[in-house]
């Protein structure tokens, strides 16, 4: 009897699971060393001193009295569960990124930073 | 007496497990609920005090804020967007394939999808000074208020 038991609890947890599990990580990868901004100054440093240090830019956007070069990464983690019957999926991407804002001389006027790319975790969608 | 109840009652659990069992694996391609939770971004938060228009400088803001996920340049003025994407998709499918049986296929599926955004929209002039700011809680509606407002009822 208590083995009927053990038997029919391992078979619905064995269904119960029987679809799948995943857990998946992309990284979009545009890669810059953030400790290489200790080598740039605001009003001093170029548009070539930039992509000398950070390489090509992910995208540059026309401002009103110059350009901006936007240097980006990001990382995704997804988890899914599949059950018998229901489903669940949490997917959540991050970004590293970082913008400097150059003049019409092309001489580095302001930058900024967010580093949240690694901040990206796995869960569940509740 | 008692432990034939006992027994009785054990072996009836039993059988109702194993039917759901075999219901749950005969009907797993027939029935599925799909619950999916999607964020792009970091939070953005309200502006607060910290940001004044006709105050702050674009360096205050960067330094503030980091760097926006969204520039542009809007008719001389500088756009810096901060935003926050989360998508929110629940469905549930009922199909069973009789086509090859009776005719019609009996398949009955509903989905609610919703993208809110909370975003925070900075104008600047060339100057460099803050001149607009434009805020939006976007996850404050709630997710079946707002795929089902109260106006679609009447």
């Amino acid at each position: 009897m208590k083995q009927l038991h053990c038997a029919v609890i391992v078979l619905i947890i064995i269904s119960l699971c029987s679809g799948c599990a995943l857990f998946g990580k992309n990284k979009e990868f545009q890669p810059f060393d953030v400790s290489a901004l200790n080598n740039i100054a605001s009003g001093k440093s170029t548009a070539t001193d930039i992509t000398a240090l950070f390489g090509a830019p992910t995208e540059v956007v026309k401002m009103s009295n110059g350009n901006a070069y936007i240097y980006k990464r990001s990382i995704s983690k997804g988890t899914g569960i599949w059950l018998v019957l229901i489903s669940f999926g949490n997917f959540e991407r991050q970004h590293d990124q970082i913008v400097f804002f150059f003049n019409d001389r092309d001489i580095l006027t302001h930058y900024g930073k967010s580093l949240n790319a690694e901040k990206a975790s796995y869960g569940f969608p509740f | 007496m008692p432990r034939k109840h006992h027994m009785d009652f054990r072996f009836k659990i039993i059988r109702i497990l194993i039917s759901l069992l075999i219901s749950g694996i005969f009907i797993s391609g027939c029935i599925s609920f799909e619950m999916v939770k999607r964020i792009e971004g970091s939070p953005v938060t309200p502006p607060g005090d910290t940001i004044q228009v006709g105050k702050t400088t674009l360096e205050t803001a960067l330094l503030l804020l980091g760097a926006p996920d969204q520039l542009a340049e809007m008719e001389g003025k500088d756009l810096l967007i901060y935003e926050q994407a989360l998508y929110r998709d629940n469905r549930i499918s009922v199909g069973i394939p009789l086509g090859d049986i009776t005719g019609p296929n009996i398949d009955l599926s509903a989905y609610g999808t919703l993208v809110r955004y909370n975003t925070l929209a900075l104008f600047f002039s060339p100057d460099g000074i803050l001149r607009d700011i434009v805020f939006e809680n976007g996850s404050d509606h709630p997710y079946l208020k707002t795929l089902f407002p109260e106006e679609d009822k009447k």
